[in-house]
């Protein structure tokens, strides 16, 4: 039996990383025009525990796309320069939308898992039902 | 059969391994996206080596010990090919094969187990 909670806990800690994933992700789209708003990436980390690995997984912090943010021209914006640019986001709205799609993957691929070991530990316990 | 009641511990032995087997897949699945996280595997099931009904036995003390023989999964590396540049081996297909082999593994132990339980059951004259 403790595999099998092993294995819903192991799942579960997947589908929270997944969707914290996803909650980056939305915070992204949502600043798209903010000015000078640099994309959020979510990184991955296995946890350890008194020095051993657990299997679980959880996120290990964000980091900052470093890439080079967009030049906006409008002149009557107030934080343009003399030429009329200003620094828009660095978030692309396809890249996002593909993320998203591949957290939503893998949070149905650790959900599949935990449906699937629910099921077996209650074939076990159908042996001691009669 | 009623003397050593080897089925039963085979079938548990069975189930206890696809249960093992889960466990590892679940882990893997959780770590599709760790970067340099390496897909593991379960070795495959082994029925106990005194469940057998031609297991040696040792009749000496000079002879082999039958009961010295690990018959323990142990935890190996899977397929590593189709490393993602994140240096992450896992494939969610494959993992999903692995996982329903396991269940059809663990279902097949339960069947056992039951209808062993069904014939002991019968022998005893209770329905």
């Amino acid at each position: 039996m403790s595999d099998f909670s092993n294995s819903l806990q192991t799942a579960v800690s997947g589908m929270r990383a997944q969707s914290t994933r996803l909650r980056h992700v939305s915070e992204n789209i949502a600043n798209t025009d903010t000015p000078g708003y640099r994309r959020k990436i979510m990184n991955f980390e296995q946890v350890t525990k008194d020095g051993a690995k657990t299997g679980e997984v959880r996120s290990a912090g964000i980091s900052l796309d470093r890439t080079e943010l967009t030049r906006i021209f409008d002149p009557a914006h107030p934080m343009s320069n003399e030429d009329g640019y200003y620094d828009g986001s660095n978030v692309d709205l396809v890249v996002e939308i593909a993320d998203a799609r591949e957290a939503q993957r893998s949070y149905e691929a650790n959900l599949k898992m935990f449906e699937q070991t629910r099921k077996m530990s209650s074939k076990l316990l159908e042996l001691l039902r009669k | 059969m009623f003397n050593n009641l080897e089925i039963f511990r085979s079938a548990g032995a069975m189930a206890r391994h696809a249960a093992q087997r889960q466990s590892v897949v679940a882990e893997n699945i959780a770590n599709a996206d760790t970067p340099g996280y390496r897909t593991k595997d379960l070795t495959a099931f082994e029925v106990p080596a005194d469940d057998l009904r031609n297991a040696m036995k040792s009749t000496r003390g000079t002879h082999f010990d039958p009961g010295s023989r690990t018959t323990a999964a142990s935890i190996i590396l899977g397929d590593q090919s189709g490393l993602s540049p994140n240096g992450n081996s896992v494939s969610l297909e494959s993992e999903m094969f692995k996982s329903i082999e396991a269940e059809r593994q663990h279902s097949r132990a339960m069947t056992i187990y039951k209808s062993s339980l069904d014939i002991l059951r019968a022998s005893l004259g209770r329905r």
